[in-house]
């Protein structure tokens, strides 16, 4: 074996992989940051999407902020998990509004709560960012006054709040 | 080595079929992550691995390498580079599952899709058989079928 002559192919192939894989991550839609925020404090681990803004003033950083928010009833508590994971559990009185089926439902979601709502959104803990970007969708559809609650369901859970 | 398993070992109909085998294998493996880099970025987190500057970097690049180099197995471009990068893949893979299988770290494998893939000893096993496949490609000496360009 011709070691000079494997490497260099070698270094052709990264090469060829290299380009072409930030040529594809710059251009598709799909395309991610070229560093995520995956700090575990911020809550809300994520690759981060292109051009993604986020303020973390809207999140709610701890659990017992988000009982007493709950516990003064002025807030809608918004499930971004799967419906499935819902059904299974999820913090008692939450709406459910899976990411994945967002544009199927939000019609309905807004007959029933006006753009002024006082929306918590959450998922599964801090290693999912489906209530952020549940929040960032919120957003564009006019809401306004939306938190996310990071510690999520399970954080929820391990209190022994209300669940259902 | 016995001499049957020699020629076996340097059997071209068995070369190009491992070649075929690991090729296919790995540019289906590239699909949903080159489709959605974002969810695999999350996979590689979840290893509890990596430093978090370089996540985001293997998610956009790995993908890539898997394509790339599984193109040029099956097109028959420069097939012992692409096979030894890939054999390098499995043996990193095959590293970083067992890690994570003794140190009871549950995790996702993300190695097909962003759906679970099965236990995490049978997808060590089926690493260990494509790096198998692998060293034959790679130490293959005999003249190699359906290559664009003849290499050695």
């Amino acid at each position: 074996m011709q070691l000079n002559k494997v490497i260099k192919e070698m270094f052709f192939l990264l090469g060829i992989s290299i380009i072409s894989a930030f040529a594809v991550n710059f251009i598709s839609p799909a395309g991610i940051a070229l560093v995520g925020k995956w700090d575990e404090s911020l809550g809300g681990k994520a690759s981060k999407t292109k051009g993604y803004v986020f303020s973390g003033e809207l999140e709610i950083k701890d659990v017992k902020t988000a009982k007493q928010i709950y516990d003064s009833d002025k807030a809608v508590f918004v499930d971004a998990r799967s419906l499935e994971d819902f059904e299974r559990g999820h913090i008692k009185g939450a709406e459910s509004l899976p990411l994945g089926q967002f544009d199927e439902l939000i019609g309905a979601f807004r007959k029933k709560y006006p753009a002024d709502t006082f929306i918590v959104t959450y998922c599964s803990g801090r290693t999912c960012d489906d209530s952020h970007r549940l929040e960032q969708l919120l957003f564009d559809h006019g809401y306004v006054n939306v938190s996310i609650f990071i510690d999520g369901y399970q954080g929820w859970k391990a209190e022994g709040f209300p669940i259902e | 080595m016995n001499k049957n398993l020699r020629n076996l070992f340097n059997n071209g109909w068995i070369e190009i079929a491992f070649r075929w085998i690991i090729g296919a294998t790995f540019i289906y493996a590239s699909y949903y992550k080159i489709m959605s880099p974002m969810d695999f970025a999350k996979i590689l987190y979840g290893y509890n691995l990596f430093p978090e500057f370089l996540i985001n970097l293997i998610a956009i690049i790995l993908p890539f390498v898997e394509l790339i180099s599984g193109l040029s197995l099956i097109l028959g471009v420069y097939p012992r580079s692409a096979a030894l990068i890939l054999n390098g893949l499995l043996l990193a893979f095959i590293l970083i599952l067992t890690i994570n299988i003794m140190r009871g770290h549950e995790f996702d494998c993300g190695c097909f899709s962003a759906n679970k893939t099965g236990s995490p000893i049978m997808m060590v096993a089926r690493d260990v058989i494509y790096l198998l496949m692998g060293l034959q490609v790679l130490l293959f000496n005999g003249i190699r079928k359906g290559c664009f360009i003849h290499p050695d």
